[in-house]
């Protein structure tokens, strides 16, 4: 029966293509502008490292101000200080630990051709690169032994392995940062997680850097910091060893478990640790330690931008709008078809089949609806890439989840629609339509 | 084989209660060609859609093939209706978007035969009409009498054990109203039972047995009553 049902929705959308067309239309721009909304936010708000989101969490030390809360109402530092990073990675108590911090270096490029640039550099240790599964196109990340022994070797992104060696395998080539030259170990793949997790601090939708330092050269090389910086007491002398001792938070620490029940271990050491540093002056306000992992935290920073939440609320209020408009098209058009329901009836159709035929009529207008709804939401997508530029890249890509998720949106929201003009359809008494005929 | 024992309907508003079909009894056997006639209002096409099931009852029994239909949920009625019953309007109800193998399909679909079942049961049903090379027409491509035997064609197609109409001639003219009334009769004669609610003496008198309805109650009409002169005093109650 279902072709059946088909043919006879077939053959009654062609019947009114105007009205039809109206049907689809309402539903289509309200599906469109639903979509375009829907999708940014989902991409604002999906997993970037779903294969362990759950066992990778960040850690917040509060060692903010006694006399205030570094955000109402008792809410820790974002990032820790360059000390406590530090110390926490000697500790190595984690499966895996990461810290890190934005930084920059000046390449001199060795083709005289080429210009010096600024790339924007990420100083880190060993097991960022496991951590987070970076890819890898040529080489690997380096070891913790390249980070004891503070050696010059650097990680490149694609892009820069491109620019300066032309794509070609560069592992074990030297580059010149900063008057330094550093041995190439290793060359990442495309990569680029959205949100860009592991430092959100300057912008959750960022681009992934374009150089990988070891951390244990930050001190040393005096890295310039290129993110935020936070500090609730003056750093008291003016050197770089004193800034990176002082309690301004600029760094981030990530520590992965094996098994996420290990997070209530290491956040027992955590506080074991602030304990102790509270005996050197440090900490004073009450132990107020957090680990979070990948999902929680992007909640807690609030990835998803509020403005983006409340256009997706409006957007769905639109749709409801579009199909209300509908409710009252597919009523006309079906209590138009009185006769037709009634002599059905006389001959043997239930209110079921009615009502199961009036449905696919209904899904059918959903699913052209949905169709034309993809592709404003497409145009849509589009509008936001041109008005936003390279801070919506990666936002504004429909990917099958959402065309699908477009499609089922648009088919059950037309059958909801439809549900109220099936229903009256359905209750047509047959015996005077017959004879009024 | 339709049996109704004190059928009550009553069709209500808020201001009137209106008594369509009063102790209504009546038998009919397999095979009958049954004429009910009666004024307007009289309950004649209440009477029809009662039979038919496409009215509820009040009160009373109605019998059909010995099932009592009394309870019945509209699914079972429905199926009822397709096996038992086929139906003639006076403006034949085709659909007019689909040709005419289409519109004999309607109810075999809701029978659930097999594609080839039902192209053969169409085929045949149109064939007894006489439109079985027209099949693929359209009915606005039809005159009246041709519509009407389509509806027949539908009607019959199911192979139901009764034929119900309702002044199936009445937008018809003579010629075509005598075409269609000898097309009944012949399907009458190979075993169909006839049920006909009809305003035309000349129909009424072609059946096998004549009812008269009257405030909702049913009498039957001897042989040798003149139904002509029924029929005109019908006319003028009305």
């Amino acid at each position: 029966m279902f072709s059946y049902y088909v043919r006879l929705a077939l053959l009654s959308l062609r019947k009114n293509i105007l009205l039809t067309g109206l049907m689809i239309a309402a539903i289509g721009l309200g599906i469109g502008a639903a979509m375009t909304t829907i999708t940014v936010n989902y991409m604002m708000s999906s997993d970037p490292i779903p294969q362990k989101s759950e066992r990778l969490f960040h850690v917040q030390l509060d060692n903010w101000s006694p006399n205030q809360p570094y955000n109402e109402p008792n809410e820790p530092p974002d990032q820790v200080t360059w000390l406590d990073a530090t110390n926490l990675l000697q500790e190595g108590r984690a499966f895996r630990q990461a810290a890190m911090g934005g930084t920059s270096f000046v390449i001199e490029p060795s083709q005289a051709e080429q210009k010096p640039f600024i790339a924007s550099g990420r100083a880190t240790s060993a097991d960022f690169f496991p951590m987070f599964d970076v890819p890898f196109i040529y080489g690997r990340g380096w070891t913790a032994n390249d980070d004891n022994s503070q050696n010059l070797v650097v990680v490149l992104s694609k892009a820069t392995n491109d620019q300066l060696f032309g794509g070609e395998n560069s592992v074990g080539e030297t580059i010149v940062m900063g008057g330094r030259a550093f041995q190439v170990v290793g060359v990442i793949d495309d990569w680029q997680p959205r949100p860009k997790f592991y430092d959100v601090s300057t912008g959750p939708f960022n681009e992934v850097e374009e150089v990988f330092v070891p951390w244990s050269l930050k001190e040393p090389l005096e890295l310039p910091l290129n993110g935020n910086n936070n500090c609730w007491k003056p750093v008291g002398e003016e050197t770089f060893s004193a800034f990176l001792r002082s309690e301004c938070v600029n760094s981030q620490f990530w520590v992965e478990f094996e098994d996420p029940q290990d997070a209530d271990n290491y956040l027992a050491f955590l506080n074991n640790y602030v304990t102790e540093q509270k005996k050197l002056g440090r900490f004073e306000r009450p132990l107020n330690n957090r680990l979070m992992d990948v999902m929680d935290w992007m909640e807690y920073r609030e990835v998803v931008a509020e403005d983006a939440i409340m256009m997706m609320y409006m957007a769905i209020m639109f749709l409801v709008v579009c199909l209300l408009n509908t409710v009252a098209l597919l009523l006309a058009k079906f209590l138009g078809r009185s006769g037709e329901i009634a002599l059905r009836r006389a001959v043997g159709a239930s209110r079921r089949d009615l009502f199961l035929q009036y449905t696919v009529e209904s899904a059918m207008i959903g699913i052209a609806g949905g169709l034309l709804g993809l592709v404003l939401a497409w145009f849509g997508l589009q509008g936001i890439g041109g008005l936003y530029g390279d801070m919506t890249e990666g936002l504004n890509e429909l990917d099958l989840t959402m065309v699908g998720f477009a499609i089922v949106l648009a088919i059950v929201s037309t059958i909801l629609a439809g549900l109220y003009p099936t229903w009256r359809a359905c209750s047509v008494a047959p015996a005077g339509q017959l004879k009024s005929q | 084989m339709l049996r109704m024992q004190n059928i009550r309907k009553i069709f209500k508003t808020e201001m009137v209660e209106t008594h369509a079909l009063r102790d209504f009894n009546l038998e009919v056997e397999e095979g009958d060609f049954v004429a009910v006639t009666g004024p307007s209002g009289s309950g004649k096409t209440t009477f029809l859609n009662v039979a038919g099931l496409l009215e509820t009852f009040d009160g009373g029994d109605y019998l059909l093939d010995g099932q009592s239909v009394k309870g019945m949920n509209d699914t079972q009625l429905a199926r009822l209706r397709n096996e038992k019953i086929g139906f003639i309007f006076q403006s034949f109800n085709l659909l007019p978007d689909l040709n005419l193998f289409d519109n004999v399909d309607v109810p075999l679909r809701y029978r659930g035969f097999k594609a080839a079942e039902r192209k053969r049961r169409i085929e045949e049903a149109l064939e007894v009409v006489g439109l079985a090379s027209r099949m693929k027409h359209l009915p606005a491509q039809l005159s009246g009498g041709q519509q009407q035997r389509v509806a027949i064609a539908r009607a019959l197609a199911g192979r139901p054990r009764f034929l119900l109409a309702d002044e199936p001639t009445g937008n018809l003219d003579s010629q075509m109203a005598t075409s269609v009334l000898d097309l009944m009769q012949e399907i009458n004669n190979q075993g169909t039972t006839i049920i006909m609610v009809t305003h035309d003496p000349m129909l009424a008198k072609r059946a096998s047995r004549n009812i008269f309805v009257r405030d909702g109650q049913v009498s039957e009409v001897g042989k040798e009553d003149d139904i002509v002169e029924l029929l005109h005093k019908t006319a003028q109650v009305g």
